[in-house]
């Protein structure tokens, strides 16, 4: 049977991106919270 | 804590992807397109495992109303859920070289669809009502009545005729895969583990402090 790198391929990258997508997604919501709720200082 | 297991993790990946195309050795039968199996197999896995902790999360949360527990469960689910789409779509792709098609509506193909539309329904659910306590406790009585397809899915290749081939592993009775296969799939499995360790912690951690700021 054809090695059928193609897919191999396909399937590891699908995954990353996948993977990496949603690690990206926590990581963005975690700064906007902390962002949100950090005390915010006034200059006089 | 979290940022030491996502460590850990990150070298657990690569030593999987070493075991995947480094240690393993290429499949008689199939040739090289069956390394699809180091990835398509651990993340099947971790869905088991997150749906297993979502059935107890959700028990506990209704036997004891501990907010922590509906949680673990909500932030299970959703790993679950990317988790079971990935065991999806990586066995699509390595079904078109093995069985000549994408996708066929066989038995374990099907239960499998049915576990994960489940599973997006129920964090449908979650996000459609605005009641957090009503939402917990709905979701909670989904994610106990979903766990049971983890089973069907599993044993669907024993219970009808299916082109999916029986589990190889996750089986009783003896294996029947050589040792260094088995052994790449385990790093594997472990590495997948952590992965799923690890996006539950830091989901768990922004489900707490969205609560926090809501409240």
């Amino acid at each position: 049977m054809p090695d059928n790198w193609g897919f191999v391929l396909a399937a590891y990258g699908l995954a990353a991106v996948v993977l990496i997508a949603y690690w990206r997604r926590l990581v963005r919501r975690e700064r906007a919270m902390g962002a949100e709720h950090r005390p915010t200082v006034r200059r006089t | 804590m979290v940022r030491m297991v996502g460590g850990v993790t990150l070298v657990g990946l690569a030593a999987g992807l070493v075991m995947a195309f480094g240690v393993a050795p290429r499949e008689v039968t199939q040739g090289n397109v069956q390394r699809i199996m180091y990835v398509h197999v651990p993340s099947v896995w971790v869905a088991y495992l997150a749906f297993a902790v979502v059935l107890v999360a959700s028990i506990v949360y209704l036997a004891r109303r501990v907010d922590g527990a509906d949680r673990l469960a909500h932030a299970s689910a959703e790993v679950g859920v990317l988790f079971t789409g990935l065991t999806i779509a990586t066995g699509s792709i390595w079904g078109k070289p093995t069985w000549g098609t994408w996708w066929t509506w066989d038995a374990r193909l099907t239960s499998v669809s049915i576990l994960f539309v489940m599973y997006l329904g129920y964090l449908l659910l979650r996000g459609m009502i605005e009641d957090p306590d009503q939402g917990a406790r709905y979701a909670a009585v989904l994610g106990i009545v979903a766990a049971f397809n983890i089973p069907l899915v599993h044993f669907s290749v024993y219970w009808w005729r299916t082109l999916h081939q029986p589990p190889s592993l996750m089986k009783p009775g003896p294996g029947t895969m050589p040792g260094v296969i088995v052994a790449a799939l385990m790093v594997n499995f472990v590495a997948f583990s952590l992965l799923y360790v690890y996006f539950v912690a830091k989901r768990v951690n922004l489900l707490r402090r969205e609560a926090e700021a809501a409240a």
